[in-house]
């Protein structure tokens, strides 16, 4: 503890350096713009930029893609509160009582929750991720092919069963991501596969390009003649500091929400879009009063708002001390880690001690950076919104073909955007849900070269996996997430699209 | 109505059966291995096997349930395809014209015709927005946009 405690001091002397403040100043405030626009999320703006942070220190361009996760989540509270229009997936719950909350005129409420919450929660992903990374970090030297291949398991399997449709058309789409993001060279024996004689595909699919499509592009076209401009509260927005009987209300939901989020945020797969759900279904249901959810309850605005800031805290765990992306957005900040010569894994923090504590110190700052900034800010948020989402829109458009070309200066990239965002389309208007398929995409390659070793290093014997502890025990629970639907007609996941 | 409904969720199903018997053909052309050494095509048709079996529990559902499966509302099929198509035709002319022409076109033609815009000020936004993304980008972020036979 005080040795953790000596190394995040000596984080915020490499944070408090005033080019890191500069850089962690620019990544929030990014962050937060692309988190209030609809369409373009913190995946696509870290790709984006990840070509303008080469000329940089390594230290400093992490310290601006991470600014932009978080700041992201900011971001995003203030279209679902403003417009009833979630500018980040991850803030879809908000919408449902922050937008009721401002058409009752306490829109300055709802936003100030939102933003102290987020502050609240932000802080305490960060303490965990300061306890928890460097011991996850010791622990995981243990770990071999067999443990990595059964976490990732467990991973897809968590992911599908909180599904909020099908859970077998979310293994689909799992196996589907592991399927494309094996195309390319054999890891082992370098043969071609699946590249139809492309050198392009010879690295494999990018996730930048395939982000961008599914997500990006694929939103605007769903929404091409639909949405015009923004019905924004014109009104000026009063009373940001939310009162007494508000902060009473709130209190345990954001204990609870950051709870929630950071634990959920550790499992691989799970991101900060399903534990948002998962808090604002708790509150309901542990509330004396439910039928105010849906209606303007500040529990429901300061429960999902925690929840999601602390997620994101939790993901950077598996990233920084495992080297196991759960999110799109952290597998492009695990490439940015090895483009920036590092090798992420257990053996980053005691390698890269400065890397590791400076961005988890400038986590901090920029948390409250964004507090600060974040409410007098609005005004100028609501002035974007009212930009008509026709403009908006092809820009959008534009930033993503950018950043899919931008990665390795190929058009190919742009290809493969435009194709998976018409996949993306076809995904949502038959009911699949594409977070699993981003998420297996990521680990499918990382998941393959740890079935292979293992099954040489056990001669082909699969019961390598039953015979190590830590790997069983991930088998094991992966499999009670596999059956148990079958003998419940109740499942988590099935139970929070009733929320949507 | 129901009927049609299972039947698009069927074809579906379907498509993917068809997805994941592709994987496996192609998988097993590779090389399967065997299981003290995995071949190249060894995740491909395990995968591939998955996917068929899953797709089929799909199909079982897709009969068995009066759910609608279609999860957004009505597209508008017609400005999707042209989008598209002019997205496409932004990569093929990307590098041959250069970024501030190419995104110049791309832009009139989305903001003046898919958006329903004034065509003058679809034009003057156009030119704007183009010269303006490529200072921002590869002036003041110095990210390497492609120049054409123009030279920008």
């Amino acid at each position: 503890m005080l040795e953790s405690l000596t190394s995040l001091f000596y984080g915020f002397t490499i944070a408090l350096q005033p080019h890191n403040l500069f850089y962690c100043f620019i990544g929030v405030t990014m962050g937060t713009l692309v988190g209030v626009l609809p369409g373009i999320g913190p995946t696509a703006t870290i790709a984006l930029l990840l070509p303008a942070t080469f000329t940089l220190n390594p230290i400093s361009a992490i310290i601006m893609l991470s600014g932009i996760c978080y700041g992201a989540m900011y971001g995003g509270s203030t279209t679902s509160i403003l417009l009833n229009l979630p500018g980040e997936a991850s803030s879809v719950v908000t919408c449902f009582d922050g937008y009721q909350m401002a058409r009752q005129g306490r829109a300055g409420a709802a936003l100030g929750i939102s933003a102290f919450g987020s502050f609240i929660a932000g802080t305490f992903s960060i303490f965990g991720l300061i306890l928890l990374a460097p011991t996850l970090a010791d622990f995981a030297v243990k770990f071999g092919p067999p443990e990595y291949f059964a976490l990732m398991v467990m991973g897809l399997t968590v992911v599908a069963y909180l599904a909020r449709k099908s859970m077998a058309k979310a293994l689909m789409m799992a196996i589907l991501g592991i399927l494309l993001g094996c195309i390319g060279l054999d890891p082992i024996t370098a043969t071609p596969r699946f590249t139809f004689g492309m050198l392009e595909l010879a690295d494999g699919i990018g996730i930048a390009p395939v982000v961008m499509g599914l997500f990006g592009i694929a939103e605007v076209l769903e929404n091409l003649g639909v949405l015009s401009k923004a019905d924004v509260f014109a009104e000026k927005i009063k009373g940001l500091f939310p009162n007494r009987e508000d902060w009473k209300r709130s209190i345990g939901p954001l204990a609870r929400g950051s709870l929630l989020g950071f634990f959920l945020g550790l499992l691989p797969g799970v991101g900060a879009i399903v534990p948002q759900f998962l808090s604002y279904a708790l509150e309901k249901k542990l509330s004396r009063h439910p039928e105010r959810f849906g209606n303007g309850a500040i529990e429901g605005v300061a429960a999902p708002e925690a929840c999601n800031n602390a997620a994101v805290g939790g993901t950077f765990i598996p990233l920084l001390s495992l080297g196991i992306p759960s999110t799109a957005m952290t597998a492009i900040l695990l490439g940015a880690l090895m483009i920036y010569g590092l090798t992420p894994g257990p053996l980053l923090i005691k390698n890269s001690p400065d890397l590791f504590w400076g961005v988890i110190a400038s986590m901090y700052i920029g948390n409250l950076m964004l507090l600060i900034l974040n409410l007098p800010l609005i005004p100028l948020w609501v002035r974007v919104l009212q930009i008509p989402y026709s403009y908006l829109s092809c820009f959008i458009i534009l930033f993503c073909l950018i950043g899919a070309y931008s990665l390795n200066n190929s058009t190919t990239d742009i290809y493969v955007a435009v194709v998976f965002s018409f996949i993306g389309l076809l995904l949502k208007k038959f009911s699949f849900e594409p977070a699993p398929l981003v998420l297996a995409f990521v680990l499918g390659p990382l998941l393959e070269t740890a079935l292979r070793r293992s099954l040489i290093l056990s001669d082909g014997s699969v019961l390598i996996f039953l015979q190590r502890p830590i790997s069983a025990a991930f088998i094991l629970f992966s499999v009670v997430v596999l059956v148990a639907p079958l003998f419940s007609q109740i499942r988590l996941g099935r139970g929070l699209s009733e929320e949507d | 109505m129901k009927k049609t409904k299972t039947i698009t969720a069927s074809a579906g199903a379907l498509f993917w059966v068809a997805v994941g018997l592709l994987a496996c053909y192609g998988a097993s052309r590779l090389g399967l291995g065997n299981v003290t050494d995995p071949g190249a095509g060894f995740i491909f048709f395990w995968s591939g096997l998955v996917l068929v079996i899953l797709a089929l529990i799909v199909l079982a559902e897709s009969i068995h349930s009066s759910e609608d499966t279609r999860g957004t509302g009505q597209l508008n099929w017609t400005k999707i395809a042209l989008v598209l198509l002019s997205l496409l035709l932004y990569a093929f002319f990307l590098e041959r014209l250069g970024f501030v022409l190419t995104t110049f076109v791309l832009l009139s033609f989305l903001l003046g015709c898919i958006e329903d815009r004034n065509w003058v000020k679809s034009l003057g936004t156009a030119g704007a927005a183009a010269l303006a993304s490529y200072a921002v980008f590869e002036l003041w972020l110095q990210i390497r946009l492609p120049k054409g036979f123009f030279g920008f």
